[in-house]
């Protein structure tokens, strides 16, 4: 070997002798294996392709959990309760009795009508014909539709409307309070009949879009028009992923240029971009072969993977850059860099790789995914970044302008990372484990406020902004609705589901819900029951009570809406309207319920827990409440014993480890600060964080081990340390930075909580490794010793 | 070593013992036997009478809400009542004796002025006082036929079989339990006292509840129509009306009953005098009102000036005469009751019954619960 010092090899590591050997067989092969990666490129980037979104509610849910576990036995009886949209039609001026607005209304009520997708039998709004006014006579009943024989738009007709309306009870629910707007109701199917095809949501959310809301709002200047229902949050959510391209865009322009400033050099920009593009592909490539799809999560990987690749890409980039300045050809040059940074780099991806994994242990699908198509990213990284970047490089070398780059530095350009290297000196040191004690000590205080859960109100995957949200909200302060329900089943035997038995037991669930704090409203077939058994006595209140005689609660549910009674009429779901779904709301409410089945037990019925997308809610917070902890805990334990085992000292894990502590608990106060909570969204970005994070400390450790085993003191082989492989994590913390700073202004609200916590931990992790790791190395690391213990490795056996 | 292994295995047996007897569980109390839960919601939750007890306020309401209220309807509190069930009338024959009345037939009785009630009776007692009258009616019947003439056997024979008929009705109704309600209750002093309620059901005790007696056989109520409001008017006639316009009244205290002539065959939901010797206002639904000046021998419509259902009535200090109803309906009259001024609250929230306060101001009370209002009834 040319350079005979990079012979003895990095003694301090499991295999030395491994290393001489895999670069062996690598670069003696070079062409073979560069010839191979591009067809394996093509075969994988045509899979890529391939990949579908799969945005199904199922994965994201904790199938395991008992409350999910019911809800999807009885899912086929919950159907007809929850897939529906409302359309609020809203004059601007004046109400809505007048002619245009009712002309607007009715001409959107059959654009609805003819919707594909739409139950036309259950559809409601003031102009369908199931609509009606009832009055008490003395004969009897009387009624008709809302909408007057012989309606023409006049006076007199609106004030008859008026006056339907009133009777027919449906202000509150079809009619807002204050009489500026009404709604079209139009339960939706799951399945198509005349079809067969089950409902596309993001088309059906688009031909909302454009035939009722751009349609509508162009021909009367004097509505707004607001749309909400789960299959409008879907397609919105659907196609707020699209958005992705352009963030994939503008990410790799922005790296394009950051590397660029950085390397001076054409090449060592494009291939470090080249191979983290081929990574990509691999990823994608090889989730669809493994039958994976992309997901509104699993979506943002990609992301990570481009950035954890050019952050290996720059180190390497760096590296050869070194090399040639020394002399080497590009050959010799990509040869040495493998060989310096093979070790390190795959013990920082494999600890990525194993921060990743451990999320497999949050039982929720869309997570396991996410933990799956990022282990399976950072695999790839460790070929295409490890192995086909420097093989690239070993052809194409690099430009002048990129060597001269490097070399080129004076005592100027130095002089940022000699004031630097103060970090490690021994009265700076002090001073700044003082503010990293505080900084834990701050971090643990304001920590406490962080939540479980969504805390934002309406649809917490959407921003509080978005069109659907502001819907939403106008929707839920005009109409006696909310958003957060819980749905408790209640099972008996077959055709005993309106037994008095059970309606008396959910009544008296009921009130006890209603004096339970966090509790709006509650509905059910007995608040049906009450209702229509006080209207067939002639409106009398003094009759709103629960029927005791049986024939008589039959014939005051005989009309109740479907979703509340299943054909075999063994299943009635207990609706609990909520104020909100933060965490406190829902465990305060689930635990009322338990306390109240565990008190009031029968045969004739049993109460289970939950369906809704409160219940949804609830059991993925205990899901994620008890995976958090044993997540964190794994994930530093095998970032720790990774350590360990690559640098065989307790002193040189906590010198890596603690300034991702310090970022970990700091992110926790940030997301308590900025009110998001722990969901399904930001749990992974703990994991990933930590994984992410330790590859700036390994790479800053190994080389300062390096140095100070050379003899250098502290400071000095910190210097050192800091002008190559500091340099680098600088600017790899900040292409990762960038690399999901983006998300940031993704229109759904988790991807951007991911952004700016990614971000958030990214940089302070660099921090962390640059500021805080040379400090605790001071108090912590015996140079001396160290030299003395890489003497002993290095003495031939 | 060992003796903790035997510890934990006898913990853990008791464990599984207890969960096996945790299984069958407490099943719930039937709403007749469960005291009413205590809650802060009480005052707003639907209302269905209020009344004086001395200068205590009492209303009732819903899953057996009683609150009263010492400082005119400012605070309430919630009285300890035996049962859950919704009650729908109370009366104070005295400052401290009062008798409320609900579904399952409930009768409460409360003898310190409203703070707790205690059960008298129920829809299960209600039904056997009606079996056991009709039972001793056919035996009575038997005899009679057993000694009578042969001019008089074809009127027994007719009489037995139609109180045979009661019987088995009687008896087929007692299988569905106590699902009947009673509407109203009037007490004429801490001793005599009546209760009337749906299908006819009407009940009075002379021991201030501590026995009841079926009192149905006292009217003509063939077809058994609810009987929806009991009261007496000044000058001593008591009246009872109730579902198709029927109407009873008693000038001797409720023993014996004459039908009246009905002006209206819809229901009468209430029935109130206006301080005028024998002069009595009717209500019911759809705004029908009328009014009589000779106890009820002849009526005169009156103008309610309202479609909506007129449910409840109060009378002022002043002589004023108030009546509400559904869809937050107020009638004010100020000439007992020979016109009203009619108003609908901007709640719209149905009303149910009322009172006048001493500084002139309102309480209603219906399906909100408790408002208060100025005595025209706007909401302050």
């Amino acid at each position: 070997m040319s350079n005979p010092k990079h012979d003895k090899g990095e003694h301090f590591l499991l295999t030395p002798k491994a290393e001489p050997f895999m670069e062996r067989v690598i670069f003696n092969n070079r062409f073979i294996i560069l010839v191979a990666f591009f067809f394996l490129t093509i075969f994988l980037g045509y899979n890529a392709a391939q990949i579908k979104p799969d945005a199904s509610f199922e994965r994201l849910i904790p199938l395991e959990h008992p409350f999910i576990v019911n809800m999807l036995k009885n899912r086929e009886d919950l159907e007809n309760l929850g897939n529906s949209i409302r359309i609020a039609v809203a004059v601007k001026d004046g109400d809505i009795f007048n002619e245009q607005y009712m002309e607007t209304l009715r001409q959107i009520t059959d654009e609805v009508f003819y919707l594909p997708g739409v139950d036309r039998s259950g559809m409601k709004s003031i102009w369908t014909p199931n609509v009606r006014w009832v009055e008490v006579t003395e004969q009897g009943f009387q009624g008709g539709p809302v909408i007057p024989d012989g309606y023409n738009g006049s006076r007199d007709s609106l004030e008859k409307l008026r006056q339907n309306i009133l009777k027919s009870g449906q202000v509150g629910s079809l009619v807002s309070d204050n009489f500026k707007s009404a709604i079209i109701y139009a339960p939706l199917f799951e399945i198509n009949p005349e079809t067969n095809e089950p409902l596309d949501y993001k088309a059906f959310s688009s031909v909302l879009e454009e035939k009722v809301r751009t349609k509508y709002l162009a021909q009367n200047p004097n509505v707004n028009i607001h749309i909400i229902g789960f299959a409008k949050k879907v397609g919105d959510l659907i196609a707020g992923i699209s958005s992705i391209a352009l963030f994939a865009i503008v990410t790799i322009t922005m790296t394009l240029i950051f590397l660029v400033l950085y390397s001076r050099c054409v090449i060592s920009t494009l291939v470090p971009v080249l191979t983290s593009i081929i990574a990509v592909f691999w990823q994608l490539g090889i989730l669809n072969l493994l039958g994976y799809g992309l997901d509104p999560y699993s979506v943002l990987v990609p992301f990570l993977v481009f950035a954890i690749g050019i952050s290996h890409g720059v180190q390497i980039v760096n590296q050869v850059a070194l090399e040639v300045g020394k002399g080497f050809d590009s050959l010799t040059a990509a040869r040495l860099a493998f060989r310096q940074l093979y070790i390190p780099g795959m013990l920082a991806l494999i600890s990525d790789a194993i921060g990743f994994l451990t999320l497999l242990f949050i039982k929720v699908d869309v997570i396991r995914d996410l933990a799956v198509a990022a282990g399976v990213g950072v695999a790839v990284i460790i070929i295409t970044n490890l192995v086909l970047h420097p093989l690239i490089v070993s052809y194409v070398g690099i430009t002048k302008s990129g060597v001269a780059h490097v070399q080129n530095h004076n005592d100027k350009t130095d002089r940022k990372w000699r004031i630097m290297s103060f970090f490690a000196h021994p009265s700076v040191a002090p001073i700044s484990i003082m503010i990293a004690i505080l900084g834990f000590g701050l971090g643990i205080y304001y920590q406490k406020d962080l939540k479980i859960g969504d805390l934002d109100a309406g649809a917490p995957e959407l921003r509080a902004d978005s069109r659907y949200n502001l819907d939403n909200k106008y929707v839920i302060s005009n109409y006696s609705t909310s958003a957060d329900i819980l749905v408790i089943m209640v099972e008996t035997p077959d055709e005993k589901c309106s037994s008095y038995k059970v309606m008396d037991a959910m009544d008296r669930m009921q009130w006890v819900l209603e004096n339970t704090e966090g509790v709006e409203s509650t509905a059910s077939l007995v608040t049906v029951s009450k209702h229509v058994t006080k209207a067939l006595n002639e409106g009398n209140l003094k009759w709103f009570e629960l029927p005791r005689n049986q024939s008589i609660i039959n014939s005051s549910i005989q009309r109740a809406p479907s979703g509340l009674i299943n054909t075999r009429c063994s299943m009635t779901p207990l609706l609990v309207f909520l104020k909100d779904h933060k965490a406190e709301t829902l465990t305060h409410v689930v635990n009322v319920i338990q306390g109240f089945v565990a008190e009031n037990t029968s045969d004739d019925y049993r109460f289970l827990l939950a369906a809704g997308n409160a219940g949804v809610e609830a059991a993925t917070n205990e899901v994620i409440s008890k995976a958090k902890d044993m997540m964190l805990a794994f994930v530093y334990a095998v970032v720790s014993i990774l350590c360990f085992i690559t640098f065989r000292s307790i002193r040189a894990v906590i010198c890596i480890v603690t300034p991702l502590g310090l970022t970990s608990v700091l992110c926790e106060a940030l997301m308590a600060q900025l009110g998001i909570g722990v969901k399904v969204a930001t749990l992974p970005v703990i994991a990933l964080g930590v994984g992410i994070g330790v590859d700036y400390g390994i790479y800053i450790y190994t080389k300062l081990e390096h140095m100070l085993i050379e003899g250098k003191p502290l400071q000095e082989a910190y210097f050192q340390t800091l002008m190559s492989t500091g340099k680098a994590v600088s600017f790899t913390g900040l292409t990762l930075g960038l690399g999901v700073f983006t998300w940031i202004f993704s229109p759904i609200k988790f991807q951007a909580d991911m952004g700016v916590l990614l971000f958030f931990m990214f940089i302070w992790n660099m921090i962390g490794a640059i500021w805080l790791l040379p400090a605790m190395a001071r108090f912590l690391l015996r140079p001396d010793k160290m030299v003395e213990k890489a003497r002993k490795a290095a003495k031939p056996v | 070593m060992r003796q903790g292994l035997k510890n934990l295995v006898i913990r853990f047996t008791a464990c599984a013992a207890l969960s096996i007897v945790a299984v069958p569980g407490f099943a719930l109390q039937d709403v007749l036997e469960s005291k009413a839960m205590t809650t802060e919601k009480a005052p707003s939750s639907l209302l269905l009478d209020v009344v004086k007890a001395g200068n205590r306020l009492v209303a009732v309401g819903e899953r057996g809400h009683i609150i009263f209220s010492d400082n005119q309807g400012k605070t309430w509190r919630q009285a300890s009542v035996p049962v859950s069930v919704t009650l729908t009338a109370v009366h104070f024959p005295s400052q401290t004796q009062g008798w409320a009345v609900g579904h399952g037939a409930v009768i409460l009785h409360s003898a310190d002025a409203g703070e707790t009630w205690e059960k008298q009776f129920d829809g299960n007692v209600a039904n056997e006082v009606v079996i056991g009258a009709a039972q001793r009616n056919v035996a009575a019947l038997e005899k009679a036929l057993d000694s009578a003439s042969d001019d008089k056997k074809s009127k027994l024979e007719a009489a037995l079989d139609e109180a045979n008929f009661a019987l088995d009705d009687a008896k087929a109704d007692s299988e569905a339990g106590a699902s009947k309600p009673l509407l109203d209750v009037w007490f004429k002093n801490d001793k005599e006292g009546f209760v009337v309620g749906a299908y006819g059901f009407f009940f009075s005790t002379k021991d201030g509840g501590s026995t009841w007696e079926n009192a149905a056989p006292r009217i003509a109520n063939p077809d058994r129509f609810h009987l929806n409001a009991m009261n007496q008017v000044t000058g001593g006639a008591v009246f009872i009306a109730g579902e198709a316009g029927v109407l009873f009244r008693s000038v001797d205290g409720g023993e014996n009953w004459v039908t009246l002539e009905s002006p209206y065959e819809g229901s009468l939901f209430g029935v109130a005098g206006n301080g005028n010797v024998n002069e009595v206002t009717i209500y019911g639904l759809r705004g029908h009102l009328f009014r009589s000046v000779d106890m009820g021998d002849s009526w005169s419509g009156v103008d309610s000036g309202t479609e909506s259902s007129l449910m409840g009535s109060f009378a002022s200090s002043d002589g004023s005469m108030y009546v509400v109803g559904n869809s937050g309906t107020i009638l004010v009259s100020g000439n007992a009751g020979e016109s009203f001024k009619s108003r609908v609250r901007e709640d719209r929230v149905s009303l149910m019954s009322g009172i006048m306060l001493e500084d002139d101001s309102l309480i209603l009370v219906g399906e909100n619960g408790v408002v208060i209002a100025d005595s025209q009834g706007r909401s302050k």
